[in-house]
């Protein structure tokens, strides 16, 4: 964890003067530094000068910087992987999990996320792994969800936080862990008498596609239950343990009719596809999801017309998700200099930005996801399958914690993460300039006299109402 | 200070004080059935002589060594709910404090974080604990802390100088502005609580260490979250373990110190409260109760049904129990007490009383009942 920028600088006697890094200098919050708050978890020490670098104008380096997030590679710096290796569930194939001890999983799997939050490189990612993670909230307090969550982050999740929707509706919906949370897995009709269990039916149309408002029935949830029949996962007292199947006798296999689609008898397994195929790009399905990723990249109430182009652009492209995203950081609502800095961090993205913003060393360990806990943000942890809430009144109870953290940062208090403060203020060029980095703008006088006047400037920087918005 | 809650406003400043008693506490101690035949022929070396038991309701009786709680009964201010528990019938402590905690098989989370979520409380300082660790029952709650993290909350004269210098910047800010002044005004009071001390009122006496190291340890941490109650903090809800009922074999020692730390601490409590008591509950609960029977070791082996306590927040108090009785024919499996009344019933009651949330929310897949507790 030592590092040379932790035991010290180089002696005053042969200076090696490295440049500052570049921190905003206008009053007002630039787009560069938009992009860098609101399409990842906000500006470390370099971004500003690596994506100016992109390109001569600022429009054109943004966009470049755009299109390369948008198509991440498994490229990630050698920091971030010696920190990801030390965490060894992350890498076990389903049935391994197992083997261990639920609150270690769980705690490798929130530390990692907050790892890959702080240091990976593709922060857009990153960003939408947060946001589907929460679309497809899964609780690991439940059941066997525990050991099964890790599986779900890593190989629906993740592998298609940027793809198609479709194939992460398909991902998700045969996820052990989902069929666990959900009680998918119960959902069973072995003789007509037999009552579906429409736990996961009813949310796959409220929450994970057409929206609570998307004009199906009650008629539609049974019948979209009716296809799931049978799906279950082997439980952990099988062998083979977690492994997803469908059980035909178990399956109802009737006709059924979902949004007015004809699924003919005897389709098995292509019942889910059929279903799915229905639901995941329907005009409702668009709507729903364009307002959600309008909410967490443009503000908490997106203009109408701006939720209309991304759904717009959702349903063009048959659910392509780098398309549609494409499109929304393009609206004019997205570039507007007034949805800058105006939405209230959350709390992983408060930590996750003020690690990053300093260059911390961290091990994304315990005392960061106990302070997450505090706040009601602890990863996997959300209790209802809506997930964490995308706007800010839920939070605005968490500042007495955010200003902890500042303050236990700035002073080194907090185990596991380390800081190197006067070196950190020496390449920003100076402590007016450290400001500008983390506020996203130059400091009005109010912000400089605070600082001035503080024995622990960067405690008032990381706690200050301007660090705690994106 | 002002009078207002932080966070809240003036006629929501209701709290709710739950106490684990963890490790299955015999019901047939607490509220031994004196008036039950069956109940002497069961434990003819453990039981409590009808003349020894305080009187209560029905068979029912108070044990000796609770005797500090009768006088909130007799004032209706104690309701005893018998017979109660979960529908797990596992008789594992850990999975049937697991699932009491969760709120029923169906639900996710914690059945207090949920209720929290559900109440859209939201403040810094809303639920806290006094044990080293949150409980599962607070799984998910908008904000939850340690009593230790808490008091850590105020280290010095460097976090009075970052608040000072904070307030000036959120005072211009017109959406964080007042949530900021709540966070400040909770941090000044909790610094307030760590310099001042513990100071109970209306002549409350907690337990001291010569009553007893369970009921000190147990003690003093109602007198802090009394302590946290009258500082205003915003404060919603607050969990206390109080563990150690395991007693399979020589009861008597294991119980009766923990029967006193309850009796002593919660008498302490409600007087230290004063008239704040009527907009504070504590509920006692355990996971299970234990055998009717005492077994060889003059001790009692894991049951089914056990004992609820509700003291004060409005409750109207009394006995609550459809009672089997204890011949042999109404007990159920290796000989339990069956469980009459579900928990959640007892909780939704309390629960209508600190802010409406449906039931099916906090329960989901319970057909919620209230009891009249």
């Amino acid at each position: 964890m030592l590092s040379l920028a932790v035991m010290g600088r180089a002696p005053r006697a042969a200076p090696v003067r490295e440049p500052h890094f570049a921190v905003p200098e206008a009053q007002e919050v630039d787009l560069v530094e938009h992009v860098l708050c609101r399409c990842g978890f906000g500006a470390a020490p370099g971004d500003r000068e690596r994506l100016r670098a992109l390109a001569p104008g600022t429009e054109e380096a943004v966009d470049r910087w755009i299109d390369h997030q948008l198509q991440p590679t498994g490229e990630e710096d050698p920091g971030l992987r010696r920190s990801l290796g030390r965490l060894e569930s992350l890498t076990q194939p389903l049935g391994e999990l197992y083997e261990w001890k639920p609150e270690v999983l769980l705690r490798e799997l929130s530390s990692a996320a907050l790892l890959r939050a702080v240091g990976s490189r593709w922060q857009l990612r990153e960003v939408m792994v947060d946001f589907w993670s929460d679309h497809f909230n899964i609780d690991a307090s439940k059941g066997e969800c525990a050991w099964l969550k890790p599986a779900d982050d890593r190989e629906v999740i993740r592998r298609q936080a940027m793809g198609r929707f479709r194939d992460l509706l398909g991902a998700s919906a045969l996820s052990p862990a989902m069929l666990w949370y959900l009680d998918g897995r119960t959902n069973r009709r072995a003789t007509a008498s037999e009552r579906p269990n429409e736990n996961y039916a009813r949310e796959l149309l409220e929450l994970h596609t057409l929206g609570v408002d998307g004009g199906y029935t009650q008629a539609d949830v049974m019948e979209a239950a009716r296809c799931l029949t049978g799906w279950t996962v082997r439980d952990r007292h099988r062998f083979r343990k977690g492994r997803v199947e469908l059980e035909p006798a178990l399956h109802d296999d009737g006709e059924k009719r979902v949004l007015g689609h004809r699924i003919p008898a005897s389709g098995g397994a292509r019942d889910l596809d059929a279903l799915l195929d229905t639901v995941a790009t329907h005009p409702a399905t668009a709507r729903h999801l364009a307002t959600k990723l309008c909410r967490r990249f443009i503000g908490d109430g997106p203009p109408p017309e701006a939720v209309e182009t991304v759904a717009a652009a959702f349903l063009r492209s048959d659910g392509d998700l780098r398309l549609t995203l494409r499109t929304l950081f393009r609206t004019e609502a997205f570039r507007s200099p007034a949805a800058r800095r105006t939405k209230l961090k959350r709390p992983f993205h408060a930590v996750a930005s003020a690690l990053r913003a300093t260059g911390a060393r961290t091990d994304g360990g315990p005392p960061l996801l106990d302070l997450l806990g505090r706040m009601g943000q602890a990863p996997f942890q959300y209790p209802t399958p809506e997930g964490a809430p995308d706007v800010a009144p839920a939070w605005t109870g968490t500042l007495l914690w955010r200003w902890r953290l500042g303050m236990s940062l700035a002073g080194g208090e907090l185990a596991g993460t380390s800081l190197d403060v006067p070196g950190l203020v020496e390449r920003a060029g100076g402590l007016d300039r450290l400001a500008a980095h983390l506020l996203g703008r130059a400091p009005d006088g109010t912000e400089r006299a605070a600082i001035s006047a503080s024995p622990r400037p960067l405690a008032v920087l990381l706690g200050s109402p301007a660090f705690q918005r994106c | 200070m002002s009078a207002i809650a932080l966070g809240k406003t003036p006629d929501d400043d209701r709290v709710l004080v739950t106490v684990f008693l963890r490790g299955g506490a015999d019901g047939l101690a607490l509220v031994p059935p004196v008036g039950d035949d069956g109940y002497h022929r069961a434990r003819p070396r453990l039981g409590v002589p009808p003349a020894a038991a305080l009187r209560l309701d029905g068979p029912f009786g108070l044990a000796p060594e609770l005797a500090e709680l009768h006088p909130w009964f007799l004032r209706g201010q104690l309701a005893v709910v018998h017979a109660v528990g979960s529908d797990d019938d596992s008789r594992s402590h850990f999975v049937a404090q697991e699932l009491m905690e969760r709120g029923g098989a169906a639900a996710s989370g914690g059945w207090l974080g949920r209720w929290l979520r559900a109440r859209g409380v939201t403040g810094a300082l809303t639920a806290v604990t006094t044990g080293p660790e949150v409980p599962d029952s607070l799984r998910g709650a908008p904000s939850a802390t340690a009593l230790a993290g808490l008091m850590a909350l105020a280290p010095g004269p460097e976090w009075s100088a970052l608040c000072e210098s904070l307030g000036g910047l959120y005072a211009r800010d017109s959406r964080l502005g007042g949530p900021a002044r709540d966070a400040l005004a909770a941090a000044e009071r909790v610094s307030k609580l760590r310099t001042e001390g513990v100071r109970p009122e209306h002549g409350a006496r907690y337990p001291e260490r010569r009553e007893g190291e369970v009921a000190h340890a147990f003690g003093q941490q109602l007198a802090q979250v009394a302590a946290l109650i009258r500082a205003r903090i915003g404060l919603v809800a607050a969990c206390v373990d109080l563990a150690g009922w395991d007693s399979h074999f020589a009861q008597e020692t294991i119980v009766t110190p923990r029967l006193r730390a309850l009796a002593l601490g919660l008498s302490a409590f409600a007087t230290d409260l004063g008239t704040a008591l009527c907009r504070v509950t504590v509920v006692v609960m355990s996971e299970f109760g234990r055998r009717v029977a005492e077994n060889a070791s003059l001790g009692t082996d894991h049951g089914r049904g056990g004992v609820m306590l509700v003291l004060g927040g409005g409750t109207p108090g009394g006995m609550h129990c459809r009672w089997p009785g204890l011949a042999a024919d109404r007990l159920e499996g290796p000989g339990d007490l069956p469980v009459v009344h579900d928990y959640r019933d007892v909780l939704a009651a309390v629960l209508a009383r600190h802010g409406a949330v449906p039931p099916s929310t906090v329960f989901p897949g319970h057909q919620t009942r209230p009891l009249a507790v």
